[in-house]
């Protein structure tokens, strides 16, 4: 009898339990939060000469924000059209700053630039985007994302009207990026491959390249390069309408020249905030925008991305 | 079953036991820091790490998986990427800044050249050729040093197998070694070089010598070069030698400026600890011979002009300290003071205002009592191509061709190949000789221009290796010069120099003519076709146009015609 009492008080205390477990496991499958499972990031800095300063800054500072919430290097393809760090005229030799204060040393002692100087060309972002690499491209150099990549792509440089320059001498066009990304979602499709040794068909599952992509750029009427996008799940920002240009922010005058656009100044001081677990979402990013400092206004594409904003952290593409 | 068990076991421990002694690794670093005549500090790290026992892959096995490559502390990217390209010897440096052989002598690492160079010796074989496996070693050094040696590709890459001799010992393989050479002058150096350097060493920039390597002093410094070089001692096992050197300006730093240096000052960080795994960290320190010094702390040994501290962790950090107490402010030394340190002294220049022609002009300066022999290589992309016929030398203004003796040439092909020229040039003694030769700079195409096309091409540096010493009548020519003449040739190797890069200046066309084209004949053809097909196809009518009384006959007529209409329907 006692024995019977010890296994029903037994069996209730586990069904207990397991009731107590089961809410907590379905509240976190249940959630609305985003699929992926790794991030990838691809900051490219499109402008060359030690005037352009500024635009190395940005996408270093980037670099720096993106390292800090937890992409590794070998997640991160970064793109300098230049060296400015070890430039001759750098009166700070081996250092990046982003703000006349100089608290900041962008470049560090721990950073890889996977394509710099004149390996910076419209061919190669293209390339890396859509993964058509040549066979002897070492995969320090290849976006080796799959379906449950989250893809943060950045970029900088001058630009225009559905253009962005690329080392003073080519350009990028909006329609582009625009069929580049199309490339990288369209891959999702069932390849039927029938052999000799196997009459059946077989089936190949080729995985579209990102679940998730973030687009930011900062240069001159820049939201007009993202109005080309028609590939689902992306999210899409820039500094400046059409017809309105972006500005610099601070000037240096030990180093001579501007040291970090108005826009990226603005949005890696609110990334400042963020660490590894924060729950911001991208609408408080968004909020944060004021045309009044920054001196442009900035836009957000949201209509082909599937979730609302105020779902989706900050850290499913900075981290 | 279970002692047949447990002896298999206890087999194959001691199998891998004997497996593992068999391939050790050694790890040893030094530093070595030589006080220059004109105030500068020249600094060589050198961390080498020898793998027992190994032996490069044969190429014959490429097509078959390679055996398992254990590393402990040889560096797994680098040994993987040797054994996936069967590569024997290899040698990359990247470079930046001006190697001043005058006043800084000999290098300790001979590869100065500025910008990035690559050589590497290689076994032939059939199924993959060397060229295959150079481009696959390319890329993946690429990817591991963050550097773009990619652009390294069949333009710039030539086999001067005469000056770049082989360090190592090359094994018999099935088909004989071929050198692959590569120069990319125009390179810089970063912060993102070094961090995958470090990455190679076993103890990264955490202890030992290794964590010196400050990037925001060291590419501070006059001249910066870092080093990777794979060799195969014969009898020992295969070596990697990874080396950065760097020339510093302590006067530079100085606030009075004063040439004491310490380690503190030079890299702003200190030997903090040994690393646990290196068989030996030393410092050694080049004394002073002419001026009186105090270094501090005591070294451990002092033997030829050179100190020498054993970096220990049971010590605390060690920071070595050299000043000169009795001097003040630095005073550089007058140029008729200083002779140059070192046997011949190179210059190399480019003469001419055409951006159609010009002329190469190379001079030596045998700083010897005796007569040299040097060899001469120019491997000179097709970006400006030699008319070797006018190659003139002379000496004191006399003619005299017969110093100059040309071993190889090949010729440069326009847009794929660079041309090489191999040869041995005569240096009579205290003598300087004038080389002279036109050139012409060739036309690009369109897209072979670099995006900062205006800036020029940079050229290649030469590489002049002095061999011999004494002349055809060696001992002769040495008797008579006397013993100051023999001491000096005592002792001397071959070494290899390199003459600083050259910037060329090319015609560059005027970018934006495609699109002034583009947009002129269509306007062109709208406006013509648009004419021809208008005076084709338009029928020119005349038609009337009345005047105001006219207008109201015809308003009548029209009225009647409408009510007319109306009235029918």
């Amino acid at each position: 009898m006692l024995t019977l009492f010890r296994l029903a008080f037994l069996a209730s205390c586990l069904l207990y339990l397991v009731q107590a477990q089961a809410e907590p496991v379905a509240e976190f499958f249940g959630r609305q939060g985003s699929s992926h499972t790794n991030n990838w990031a691809v900051l490219v800095c499109s402008s060359r000469y030690w005037f352009n300063y500024r635009h190395m800054a940005n996408a270093l500072g980037m670099y720096r924000t993106v390292k800090r919430l937890g992409i590794p290097d070998s997640n991160i393809i970064l793109m300098l059209a230049d060296d400015a760090a070890c430039n001759p005229r750098n009166k700070f030799p081996g250092c990046v700053y982003s703000s006349s204060a100089k608290t900041l040393d962008l470049y560090g002692d721990n950073i890889e630039v996977d394509y710099r100087g004149y390996e910076v060309t419209v061919e190669n972002f293209l390339r890396v985007l859509t993964g058509r690499v040549e066979p002897s491209v070492p995969r320090s150099k290849r976006l080796l994302t799959d379906d449950r990549s989250n893809v943060f792509i950045y970029m900088t440089g001058h630009g225009g009207n559905e253009f962005l320059k690329f080392q003073d001498s080519e350009e990028i066009s909006a329609f582009d990026i625009a069929d580049a990304v199309a490339q990288m979602w369209e891959k999702k499709r069932q390849v039927y491959l029938p052999s000799l040794s196997a009459p059946t068909d077989r089936v190949l599952n080729a995985c579209t390249r990102y679940n998730e992509l973030f687009f930011m750029i900062d240069t001159c009427q820049a939201n007009t390069m993202y109005s080309k996008f028609y590939s689902p799940n992306v999210l899409a920002t820039g500094s400046s309408v059409i017809h309105e240009n972006s500005y610099s922010h601070e000037n240096d005058r030990d180093i001579g020249v501007a040291v970090i656009d108005s826009y990226t100044h603005y949005v890696l001081e609110y990334m400042e905030s963020i660490n590894k677990t924060s729950q911001a979402t991208m609408q408080d990013l968004f909020d944060t925008y004021d045309p009044a400092k920054i001196h442009s206004h900035p836009g957000v594409r949201p209509d082909l991305f599937p979730r609302s904003l105020r779902d989706t952290l900050v850290t499913d593409f900075f981290g | 079953m279970k002692w047949v068990g447990c002896w298999r076991a206890k087999f194959l421990l001691a199998l891998h036991l004997v497996a593992v002694s068999a391939q050790s690794e050694l790890f040893e670093e030094d530093l070595t820091l030589r006080p220059l005549r004109d105030g500068k500090l020249a600094a060589r790290f050198s961390f080498t790490t020898l793998l027992k026992g190994a032996t490069p892959r044969e190429p014959q096995t490429l097509s078959r998986d390679d055996e398992a490559q254990h590393y402990t502390l040889f560096p797994l990217a680098l040994g993987q990427l040797l054994r996936e390209h069967a590569v024997t010897e290899l040698h990359l440096t990247l470079n930046a800044g001006k190697w001043n052989y005058d006043h800084w002598g000999y290098p300790d690492e001979p590869g100065v050249g500025t910008g990035a160079e690559l050589w590497v010796w290689m076994g032939d074989t059939v199924p993959t050729s060397v060229d295959e496996r150079w481009q696959g070693v390319r890329h993946s050094l690429a990817g591991l040093f963050c550097a773009s040696l990619g652009h390294l590709d069949e333009q710039r890459t030539t086999s001067p197998a005469l000056t770049f001799q082989p360090e190592g010992f090359l094994p018999n393989f099935t088909h004989p070694h071929q050198l692959r050479h590569a120069t990319l002058p125009s390179e810089h150096v970063c912060t993102e070089n070094l961090t995958p350097f470090l990455k190679l060493l076993p103890c990264k920039s955490l202890s030992g010598i290794a964590g010196l390597l400050n990037p925001h002093r060291l590419f501070d410094a006059d001249w910066h070069g870092l080093g990777v070089h794979v060799r195969y001692r014969e009898g020992a096992g295969v070596e990697v030698r990874l080396a950065f050197q760097a020339v510093f300006d302590p006067v530079r730093y100085s606030p009075d400026r004063r040439r004491d240096w310490s380690l503190h000052s030079v890299f702003d960080r200190t030997i903090e600890r040994a690393c646990p795994v290196a068989r030996s960290g030393k410092v050694r320190v080049e004394l002073p011979l002419d001026t009186s010094y105090t270094i501090s702390p005591g070294p451990a040994d002092v033997s030829d002009s050179t100190a020498t501290y054993v970096v220990d962790s049971g010590k605390e950090a060690l920071d070595v300290a050299m000043s000169w107490p009795d001097e003040h402010e630095f005073n550089y030394p007058a140029t008729s003071q200083a002779p140059p340190l070192t046997d011949i002294s190179v210059r190399r220049n480019l003469k001419g205002t055409s951006q159609a022609e010009a002329r190469l002009t190379l001079e030596l300066t045998n700083n010897l009592p005796v007569q040299v022999s040097a060899g001469y290589l120019e491997t000179m992309p097709w970006h400006l191509q030699f008319y070797l016929h006018t190659l003139q030398a002379r000496v004191d203004g006399v003619s005299r061709d017969d110093l100059v003796r040309i071993v190889s040439y090949t010729q440069p092909v326009p847009h794929s190949r660079p041309a090489l020229l191999q040869a041995v040039l005569t240096l009579p003694p205290r003598a300087t000789l004038q080389l002279v030769m036109d050139v012409s700079k060739p036309f690009l195409r369109y897209t072979e221009h670099q995006p900062d096309a205006q800036r020029g091409w940079d050229l290649p540096p030469a590489v002049v290796v002095s061999f011999a010493f004494g002349g055809a009548n060696g001992s002769e020519a040495l008797q008579d010069a006397g013993a100051e003449a023999e001491a000096e040739t005592r002792g001397r190797r071959p070494r290899r120099m390199y003459t600083p890069v050259m910037l060329v200046d090319l015609a560059t066309p005027d970018f934006s003519m495609p699109y002034n084209v583009i947009i002129m004949s269509c306007t062109l053809i709208a406006l013509v076709f648009g004419s021809v097909f208008n005076l084709l196809t338009r029928r020119l009518v005349v038609v009337r146009v009345a005047g105001p009384e006219h207008e109201r006959e015809r308003e009548a007529e029209q009225d009647a015609a409408g009510g007319s209409a109306k009235k029918t329907r």
